[in-house]
């Protein structure tokens, strides 16, 4: 037991612990606004601390980079679908959901 | 071409004629004519006759239950007696680790050229299954396209509404955050796909893979900006013309030796030193045709499925 493979291993579970608090959230809360709230803990602060603590113990430079690469990806993706989402529960809250041409 | 309209004049065959054209919905025949009169009559017949639909429905129901009980205890009993007979896991006289598994470990760099092993079995010594998997994907989405192919000259009024509609949510600039954001990306997930695609026989990946990420960009891209800022790249024609060509690439590449018999090791293309991205023979080649045809594959069902088009 190497003390980076202490630190990785806090960092790992410390990601676990959001990831878990964010599918909780996902399956308790009711509407959708506050399930994409919960969504976005797993995808920001969640995956950021799994992937440090991977590139914590990974063996070489290149490995971490491309882990690195994996958070900017989903940092620049996540975002767009959940502001998708939201734009579309605005656009058609409070509205006959079953008929989608209410959407204007 | 107008629908819903049914003039009283018209005979019973006429009425016929028309509806197998294609010109009379079915369902405005029924909501209109046949309807009142079948359900009036039977409301005659029997004054109770969602109590007789129930009284069925129940008794269907108990049948339906004890059926599916038997059926799936029957079933899981023969699952669990198999799997107590299988060989216990890591044994290393289990008939998996037979002659077969063992030659492709030691001979397939040198029999291929392939680094990869995986590529070298499925595009190599297993070409013919390959082949069978990619036509089974063309037969897929031949079978979509007959299913949900529109007819743009040819629509009913309320999907020419939802069609005009549609044009105009894409045409409107209410998505920029979409727009720019795949402007960055999708250079980027094509760029990935032909990276896995072209270094299938040296590292894990290959045409399925590659293809899949060339498709989700393409449908990213079509989700961002309207499929007619792609038309002039993917349409129809493009679309039929390399699908069809790389499949007859493949099946004369390799279909042959299913005639002239062999194990078809020997490739026209020489093996090259292996871990060169030009080595392994007809690997490579190979994996661009099952690449371009998974692409157009999911690119396909994207489009048939929200557009009913290419």
């Amino acid at each position: 037991m190497t003390l980076r493979t202490v630190i990785s291993a806090i960092l790992l579970l410390m990601g676990m612990f959001i990831f878990l608090t964010s599918v909780i959230g996902l399956l308790r809360f009711k509407n959708v606004l506050d399930r994409i709230h919960a969504a976005a803990l797993g995808d920001t602060m969640g995956i950021f601390l799994t992937v440090l603590g991977l590139i914590v113990i990974s063996n070489s430079f290149y490995q971490a980079v491309k882990l690195a690469l994996v958070v900017v990806f989903i940092w620049l993706t996540s975002p767009v679908t959940t502001h998708l989402i939201g734009k579309i529960e605005l656009l058609t809250a409070g509205k006959n959901y079953t008929n989608r041409r209410n959407i204007k | 071409m107008t629908y819903n309209s049914s003039d009283n004049h018209e005979s019973k065959w006429e009425k016929f004629f028309k509806w197998v054209n294609g010109e009379q919905a079915l369902d405005s025949v029924w909501e209109k004519e046949l309807k009142s009169k079948i359900l009036g009559k039977r409301q005659k017949r029997h004054k109770s006759i969602e109590d007789v639909i129930d009284k069925i429905n129940a008794q269907s129901k108990k049948i339906y239950i004890f059926f599916s009980i038997i059926i799936t205890v029957t079933y899981i009993g023969i699952l669990l007696y198999t799997a107590v007979l299988l060989p216990e896991h890591g044994n290393e006289l289990n008939p998996t680790n037979n002659e077969v598994s063992q030659r492709y470990v030691e001979n397939g760099v040198n029999d291929t050229g392939a680094v990869n092993a995986v590529s070298a079995m499925i595009l190599e010594y297993r070409a013919f299954d390959t082949f069978g998997e990619t036509v089974a994907l063309f037969a897929s989405i031949i079978c979509v396209a007959i299913l949900l192919k529109k007819d743009r000259s040819n629509l009913c009024p309320q999907e020419e509404r939802e069609y005009i509609e549609d044009e105009k949510i894409l045409n409107a600039d209410g998505n920029g955050i979409l727009k720019f954001t795949s402007r960055l990306i999708f250079p980027i997930v094509i760029l990935y796909g032909v990276y896995v695609i072209l270094n299938g026989h040296i590292s894990p990946g290959g045409g399925f893979s590659g293809g899949a990420i060339i498709g989700a960009g393409l449908i990213l891209y079509s989700a961002a900006y309207g499929d007619k800022n792609l038309k002039h790249i993917v349409n129809y024609n493009s679309f039929s013309k390399v699908v069809c060509g790389c499949l007859l690439v493949y099946f004369f590449s390799k279909g042959y030796s299913f005639f002239t018999g062999g194990n078809h090791i020997k490739s026209i293309i020489p093996k090259g030193t292996p871990g060169n991205i030009l080595s392994g023979g007809l690997i490579l080649p190979l994996n661009i045709c099952v690449g371009a045809v998974v692409a157009c594959t999911i690119y396909g069902f994207y489009s048939y499925f929200t557009k009913g088009d290419i």
